[in-house]
């Protein structure tokens, strides 16, 4: 007979040992980093850093924001809507709702993983490529590289959680991947544009792209990216719900 | 484990009802739906799955009133194999099924354990470590009825699962669901009638989103027989020209011609011999009974 003592234990190593643990992080990656993503993923990036003229490295940011945006939407859509199309959407619906999030959780976390850092290798690509002038090293800028580096990253940081996460909701709330990536691009459209620079000001959802470049800091871009981050927020909120009922 | 089905209506969207006003009472064991295509088998079982909230009526497993409130319960009772199902191509075989183990719950011991009895009882443990995709539509068709099996639900609901199968595989996949009906309840659907009659001695015959008959196996054949006949034509024209006349349930070529199974009320005007029914006959005469004039 067990002991009390005993029993809880048992009971903690076989939650331990359920659901989706870090082994399932490799079969996580399987399925959401097949081969065609991450080479057309890598490609636009190299590309992108290729065709897209700088000639001062605070320019790289500008340059990359609203394209990685794009990647994001499209690269994360599949996200849960892949289920549908797989037609497995239904056996999913009879597994507990807090292992559907858990794996979906893994499979952004991987996906917004794999395209950080490509933007930081972007970043670098920029750099060795197209060989940017530096304002700081001219002594004209107090905004020295490794900083405009740190900040770079956590505005993508921010803008690559908003946009995946968007479409993949999105998808799933359409039960397509094509009209959430269609929604998503009408709203990048209007949000990467002077209208939207115009109108929304400080809170556009690319406000680093649209910060004041001159003034290294002035840091107002910020509210942009705090209103990203609490749209992702209601977006983690609602993935159940969205999930139960259309997923 | 029971499963009570009352006054259960399934509109869609386009104003087609696809399950209407339809009674029903799954006791354990295997339970056999048959039914034509577009009878309304796969709704119903998208709504034991509570994948389909219905329009009207009421569904209770093991007296668990089919409710919002309730799904989270009921799905834990639950193993499905739905009709087209594509398993995760990037994965192996062994993987995709750690990995639904892993999503239903199932401690990650248990769940290889249980893997390797299926894959055993499948016949798929030699191809454990292909693929997902580079599985034949038969072996994909296991793998799907193993992700069912995987939690040991008390429900097990399997639409279609002999789909794709060698004769051979076909009868390893009802020997299993045998097995594993004990003490438990699976619910069978298909329209191929040689799998019901191996397995079932409870069926419900489906139509137009209503149960034409909803029973055993035996009261079906019971009141099926002395309304099935056999007779022999000469030539396919001849056998055309009775097919004009009679519902005929089957027709195979013998030494003497072809040999014509017919489903009459009455004796035919033809030279004819009464037969023992089958299950395909009774599904004929009970689909075609309001129209069997003869």
């Amino acid at each position: 007979m067990r002991t009390g003592k005993s029993e809880r234990k048992t009971v903690g190593s076989e939650r331990k040992n359920a659901g989706l643990g870090l082994n399932n992080v490799r079969l996580e990656m399987k399925i959401s980093l097949p081969l065609y993503k991450i080479a057309y993923s890598l490609c636009f990036t190299v590309i992108l850093s290729m065709i897209r003229g700088v000639i001062l490295t605070y320019e790289i940011g500008i340059s990359m924001e609203a394209p990685m945006a794009l990647l994001a939407l499209v690269f994360c859509a599949d996200t849960y809507v892949q289920e549908i199309t797989g037609r497995r959407s239904e056996v999913w619906r009879l597994y507990p709702m807090k292992n559907k999030l858990a794996s979906m959780a893994l499979r952004m976390g991987i996906q917004e993983g794999m395209l950080f850092l490509l933007s930081a290798a972007g970043y670098g690509m920029f750099i060795l490529i197209q060989r940017p002038l530096s304002l700081y090293t001219a002594g004209e800028s107090t905004e020295n590289e490794w900083s405009m580096f740190l900040g770079f990253l956590l505005a993508m940081f921010v803008t690559l959680w908003f946009w995946g996460m968007f479409s993949a909701v999105l998808s799933c709330l359409l039960r397509s991947q094509w009209a959430g990536i269609g929604c998503g691009l009408v709203l990048w459209l209007v949000t990467n544009s002077t209208f939207g620079k115009a109108v929304l000001g400080d809170w556009n959802l690319f406000s680093y792209t649209f910060r004041d470049i001159e003034n290294g800091g002035d840091l107002s871009w910020l509210w942009g990216k705090a209103l990203c981050a609490g749209l992702c927020v209601i977006m983690a909120l609602l993935a159940p719900q969205i999930m139960r009922k259309r997923g | 484990m029971s499963i009570k089905i009352k006054d259960l209506t399934v509109t869609f969207k386009n104003n087609v009802t696809a399950i209407d006003h339809a009674d029903l009472e799954i006791p354990g064991g295997i339970y056999g739906l048959l039914g034509e295509n577009g009878a309304g088998k796969t709704t119903l079982m998208r709504v034991l799955t509570t994948v389909l909230r219905p329009a009207g009526g009421a569904v209770s497993l093991d007296g668990i009133i089919y409710c919002e409130g309730n799904y989270p319960k009921i799905q834990k009772k639950i193993g499905y194999l739905p009709q087209e199902i594509d398993l995760y191509p990037n994965l192996t075989l062994q993987e995709c099924l750690e990995y639904m183990g892993a999503l239903s719950g199932i401690p990650k011991d248990k769940c290889r354990e249980r893997i390797r009895y299926y894959l055993e009882k499948t016949n798929l443990t030699q191809h454990r470590r292909k693929k997902m995709r580079q599985l034949s539509g038969g072996m994909k068709r296991r793998a799907g009825l193993i992700q069912a099996l995987l939690s040991e639900p008390e429900f097990l609901i399997v639409d279609e699962p002999t789909t794709g199968l060698d004769p051979e595989e076909r009868i390893r996949i009802r020997n299993l669901l045998v097995d594993f009906s004990e003490n438990r309840t699976v619910l069978f659907s298909t329209h191929v009638v040689e799998d019901l009659t191996a397995v079932c001695s409870q069926l419900a015959v489906m139509k137009k989103g209503k149960f034409l008959y909803s029973g055993s196996m035996k009261e079906l054949l019971r009141e099926t027989a002395g309304h099935v006949w056999t007779c022999h034509m000469a030539d396919e024209r001849q056998a055309r020209e009775l097919e004009r006349k009679y519902h005929v349930s089957s027709k195979q070529f013998s030494e003497n011609g072809m040999e014509i199974r017919l489903i009459s009320r009455e004796r035919p005007e033809i030279q004819c011999a009464p037969a023992q029914p089958t299950l395909e006959d009774a599904y004929i005469y009970i689909d075609r009974r309001s129209s069997l004039t003869k």
